[in-house]
């Protein structure tokens, strides 16, 4: 439904932010989320940053495992 | 990506001993990667997993691509378009066939890369096939929020977009549990999916790295086996409950719900979303009076049972001989996410 | 204003030869290519190869080089893969009307440079100038003749199970350079092609070892294309490692925003080769002395089970299918 792609912010201006996944720069909107600063991590859909992340899932799912026994 | 919670997770669900689960992943990209990752061969025989409607080419009806067709070539329109929508066959040819017949067509990573065509090139009218759930929909209210500020009057949207809620009640009895859409939810919080349990519609919000997909199948089935219906969000680094309010206002200003046809399980009242009356400007099908059109969809195709788990993709007799990724008939062999299409190029049944 | 070629430097006369005279005779000097009408060469010892190409890029200039280079490359390494040392190429150009002269000297002098790298001498050659619009900017054809390396015999169909799979350096670099060229989405990354010619790569090997079995270069299609022309035509399956598929950053983020797969985008200097186990340390060493494959490695490796398909090893230790190539790469995004 939706390829979405962790990347950290780079640079705010404008409404928009360049984010930088692995070394690809792209200029994404950053009016979906709320405050946006360089060094946040996003997760990019189809121009925009839609959520603001931590950059793995390490921590998650272990905790989510950990709660279930 | 593996580690000792994957490693977890897929002892959870290689011992599960409950009673046989059906659980269904509504977004296309879980059924991508469920089937890259070769996470189905890790689950044990009674865990059958359904690929939903969740992939917004799959479920966008023939109609659609004819629209599209009509404003490129008949009212010469410039049609920007996500790349998946290129292939998807119309009543007489796709989008493909109408770029050889001359269209102009160009494939766009995001909606605003429209606007930025319609702005360098104003001597054309461009027209941008609005299609994509909650996650996607933000995206384009934003490339309209921008034309309408610029004044051009040379930007459309040709809309489909699509609300997934209705379809979960609609496919209740299809799964015992949902894979909820983690880039959904991301936008429209959890809020909608937690008062889905009231209903008895169970499932959780999954990321969709290997580990999040496995922690959220192994999630599912723990909480199957308490016997009453749940909700969790196995996707708290995304997945906030209120979600991007931005996005929920900037959508709700320009846009409203309406009734809308899925490709396979008909019109669902209130599941779509339009551009309201303030912004009829910038409707395709009112700037260029599109007629109503009435798709023919290739009545041998059996997408619609497809995305509603009523049957597996090599249960159509078109599946793998009529209908392949090279030549698809049905949208679930078109998109690379669609269910038919994944199970073609993994090898079926054997993924 | 700057100079550009014109109709009349396709007619034949005057303004012909000038052309040749600057560009191409200027950059391609050699004993063999004279103003007759075909070159006279020595007929090599041995078996001969040979080989045509089309190279219709766009854009024509790109990070890591442009249609020049790319043309020498295609070539030569189309007859390298074979076992055969390039010899001699033509060139065909049809060029557009309004066609920067500069441009093509800096097409002509990569094309100069690669075939010295390679060990190539260009032989023949013609020019023909198509009106604005019929071409887009230079099509080049070019044709080599290389010489067989005694003792070789590499095919498409010599894979044998329990061979190792190896792949010169990071897979994808060209395709993505280009998709990044046209500018169509937006994004930025400091991604060069990795086109370059790789006889001396494929010589440094065959020093070592004869017993290999395949030699391909990854061009359109990518990595899992040839994955999937060397399965079909030997009759195995080849189990890969994704793990081991070695992609630089930029290209996995690129790949990660417009839904692509780094396996099916182009290469222009990576070599897939199927060998015998116990050969693969020696033909790695190899490469790793050549400076454009110091990234070569194994990725897989050839089975009996699944003939035909190319199977994963997942990054979590589940097995998939690879999906087989085929059709537009198309980004996807929703």
């Amino acid at each position: 439904m939706c390829v979405g792609l962790a990347a950290k912010v780079v640079k705010v201006a404008d409404g928009m932010a360049l984010v930088d996944a692995g070394g690809a720069k792209r200029e994404v909107s950053a009016r979906l989320l709320e405050e946006l600063e360089p060094g946040d991590y996003v997760m990019v859909h189809a121009g925009a940053a839609i959520a603001k992340i931590t950059s793995d899932d390490e921590d998650e799912t272990d905790q989510l495992l950990e709660g279930l026994f | 990506m593996g580690g000792q919670g994957a490693e977890k997770a897929r002892e959870i669900l290689a011992s599960y001993d409950g009673p046989p689960a059906r659980i269904m992943e509504v977004c296309g990209t879980h059924t991508h990667e469920i089937f890259r990752y070769g996470i189905r061969k890790m689950l044990p025989e009674q865990v059958t997993l359904i690929s939903g409607p969740g992939c917004p080419v799959c479920v966008t009806p023939v109609d659609f691509i004819d629209e599209a067709v009509m404003l490129a070539l008949d009212r010469h329109a410039t049609v920007c378009t996500f790349g998946d929508l290129i292939r998807v066959p119309g009543s007489q040819m796709s989008l493909a066939g109408a770029r050889q017949k001359g269209a102009r067509l160009r494939v766009v990573y995001a909606p605003a890369d429209a606007v930025k065509y319609a702005r360098e090139h104003p001597e054309e009218q461009v027209v941008f096939l609005s299609v994509g759930f909650e996650t996607t929909t933000p995206s384009a209210c934003l490339a309209v929020d921008t034309a309408v500020r610029e004044g051009l009057e040379n930007f459309s949207l040709l809309t489909a977009n699509k609300t997934m809620p209705a379809a979960y009640q609609a496919l209740k009895g299809s799964a015992d549990a949902f894979l909820y859409p983690g880039h959904v939810n991301a936008i429209t919080g959890t809020g909608t999916c937690e008062a889905l349990v009231s209903q008895g519609i169970s499932g959780v919000v999954a990321g969709f790295t290997a580990k999040e997909i496995l922690t959220a199948l192994a999630v599912i089935l723990a909480k199957l086996k308490e016997g009453k219906p749940f909700f969790v969000n196995c996707y708290p680094r995304v997945v906030t409950a209120e979600g991007s309010r931005e996005a929920q206002e900037l959508v709700n200003r320009l846009m409203e719900p309406c009734d809308s046809q899925w490709r396979g399980l008909g019109e669902i009242p209130g599941s779509g979303m339009k551009l309201r009356e303030a912004y009829r400007d910038f409707d395709a099908r009112i700037k260029f009076s599109l007629p109503k059109i009435e798709g023919r969809a290739n009545p041998a195709c059996r997408c619609g049972d497809v995305l509603q788990g009523k049957c597996s993709p090599a249960d159509c007799r078109m599946f793998g001989t009529g209908c392949t990724p090279q030549h698809p008939v049905g949208a679930c062999m078109v998109s690379n996410e669609g269910a038919c299409s994944a199970y073609y190029q993994y090898g079926g049944n054997e993924s | 204003m700057k100079e550009t070629v014109t109709l009349a430097h396709g007619g034949g006369g005057k303004q012909t030869s000038e052309l040749i005279n600057k560009v191409f005779k200027a950059h391609f000097a050699n004993p063999d290519l004279t103003a007759d009408d075909a070159a006279v060469l020595p007929a090599p010892a041995g078996k001969m190869a040979m080989t045509t190409d089309g190279f219709i890029v766009s854009p024509a200039f790109f990070p890591g080089g442009n249609i020049g280079k790319l043309s020498i490359c295609g070539t030569v390494n189309d007859l390298a893969c074979m076992g055969a040392r390039p010899l001699y190429l033509s060139c065909g150009f049809v060029i557009e009307e309004g066609f920067p002269m500069e441009q093509l000297e800096q097409i002509a002098a990569a094309m100069e440079k690669t075939a010295k790298e390679a060990g190539v001498r260009i032989v023949a050659g013609d020019t023909k100038v198509a009106g604005k619009g019929q071409v887009d900017g230079v099509f080049i054809t070019t044709t080599g003749v290389g010489q067989m390396e005694e003792g070789v015999h590499m095919a498409g169909d010599q894979a044998r199970p329990g061979d190792v799979v190896i792949v010169t350096g990071d897979v994808g670099r060209h395709g993505c350079t280009i998709l990044l060229s046209r500018e169509d989405f937006g994004i930025e990354a400091e991604v060069t092609s990795d086109c370059a010619p790789l006889w001396s790569a494929v010589k440094a090997m065959l020093d070592v070892t004869h017993r290999v079995h395949v030699t391909r270069d990854a061009t359109r299609g990518g990595v899992g294309t040839v994955l999937y022309e060397i399965a079909g035509q030997s009759k195995v399956g080849i189990r890969l490692d994704a793990r081991a598929v070695p992609v630089a950053p930029e290209v996995r983020g690129v790949c990660g925003l417009l839904g692509l797969e780094p396996l099916y985008l182009a290469c222009e200097g990576r070599l897939v080769i199927v060998a015998p186990e116990e050969e693969a340390r020696g033909i790695l060493d190899a490469l790793h002395s050549c400076p454009d494959c110091a990234g070569a490695c194994v990725i897989g490796r050839v089975t009996e089970e699944q003939p035909g398909r190319v199977i994963m090893d997942t990054e979590i230790g589940g097995q998939a299918i690879l999906p087989e190539p085929g059709g537009e790469l198309l980004p996807r995004i929703c």
